[in-house]
């Protein structure tokens, strides 16, 4: 048998996971040279873990507290944006939505209604998939953000609905209603098939 | 599994109180996390990154999503061995995204050519900068930091027979360059 090459001495190091393995420590027993480079395999990793540490050579904490305070920002705004709007969304259908009702503008108020119903549920399932206590990947993690920063633009819009005309309103409800919808369904999306690609 | 779970104690002796306040979304907390592992993941991470800017964002993006993910830390596992595959995961989507230079003939490419490298010595830390990062990255996360060609296999999104192949070209290139007796 020739010597050992270096692809089965290194996988001689995880013992039970290669064919021919008997043979090959047979001939590790056997033979001087192969048995050298195996010591030298062994001394060349052990020197690889002796290594000195290596240190940053910038302070990072800042960086990364402020980034975390960001995102908290963000969840508070959007938390307490969504109490608000649902609070109004209440009001507003227990009153028969009087206040969004359409005049002239032969909106379905049944539409809106739906939109805001709608919403609901999906931040329901959001709120029951708990994306906060999960590990995403940088991809997903800026998919998701992109589509909270969205939803975060739509709930200030429709707080800003409040100062429009009747008429103009109702239109603009109904948009930005229906928009939300889409981008919290996205939202889900996103987190469902992340916590199925990572078989939770 | 032992080994980081000794390095939690090292690191950080009264880890359970600091990440009980930690996931309450302490401050103080979450820095003494950061305090106790920032220099075992930066040096994962410059093992595995091509800069040392690379490696210190890898470093805040880890912490970034410890903060965040704290309460899903289900202590099964030793928190080292959580915070460093959370490391090890950035940084080799790190590489993904830096279009990192996998095999040896791109990487002959890149640096050229040396007849003399039989008979090159190169200290180990100049030999472990000069592989191509994914057999850099797969040296140091099998032969240092003990993960398994299977784990290795998971993280990179390729076979263990991939991981296989790149640590015995790794050690190859090693040997030659550390001016180590070869065998015929």
């Amino acid at each position: 048998m020739s010597h050992l090459s270096v692809e089965t001495l290194v996988a001689l190091r995880d013992p039970g996971t290669e064919p021919g393995e008997a043979a090959a420590r047979e001939h590790l027993e056997a033979c001087p040279l192969c048995r050298a480079e195996f010591e030298r395999l062994h001394q060349r990793v052990a020197r690889l873990k002796a290594l000195p540490a290596l240190r940053p050579s910038r302070e990072r904490w800042p960086s990364v507290l402020n980034q975390l305070r960001a995102e908290r920002q963000r969840r508070r705004f959007r938390t307490g944006g969504l109490a608000g709007l649902a609070a109004a969304a209440s009001v507003a259908l227990a009153l028969g939505v009087s206040s969004l009702r359409p005049k002239d503008t032969g909106l379905d108020l049944a539409e809106i209604q739906q939109a805001m119903a709608r919403s609901q549920v999906l931040e329901s399932a959001l709120d029951r998939i708990d994306p906060e206590s999960r590990v995403m990947d940088g991809q997903t993690a800026g998919i998701a953000q992109e589509l909270e920063d969205r939803i975060a633009r739509v709930d200030r819009e429709l707080e800003m609905t409040e100062l429009m005309e009747q008429q103009a309103r109702d239109a603009e409800l109904l948009r930005l209603w229906r928009e939300r919808v889409g981008l919290l369904d996205a939202l889900v999306d996103v987190h469902v098939t992340h916590a199925s690609n990572v078989g939770l | 599994m032992s080994r980081t779970i000794a390095m939690d104690s090292y690191l950080l002796a009264d880890a359970d109180s600091v990440v009980a306040r930690a996931r309450q979304g302490d401050e103080t907390a979450l820095e003494a996390l950061y305090r106790a592992f920032e220099v075992p993941v930066y040096n994962l991470a410059r093992r595995i990154c091509r800069t040392t800017e690379d490696a210190e964002d890898v470093l805040q993006e880890t912490f970034f999503e410890v903060c965040r993910s704290i309460r899903s830390y289900r202590e099964e596992g030793s928190l080292w061995g959580w915070i460093r595959t959370i490391a090890a995961s950035k940084a080799l989507m790190r590489l993904r995204r830096n279009k990192y230079r996998e095999t040896d003939e791109l990487h002959e490419e890149v640096v050229g050519r040396r007849k003399d490298d039989t008979h090159l010595r190169m200290d180990l830390e100049a030999a472990l900068e000069r592989l191509p990062e994914v057999s850099r990255a797969v040296v140091w996360l099998h032969d240092v930091e003990g993960y398994t060609h299977d784990e290795i296999a998971g993280m990179m999104g390729r076979t263990p027979s991939f991981s296989k192949s790149q640590l015995a070209r790794a050690h190859a290139r090693l040997r030659r360059w550390l001016g180590e007796e070869a065998i015929v």
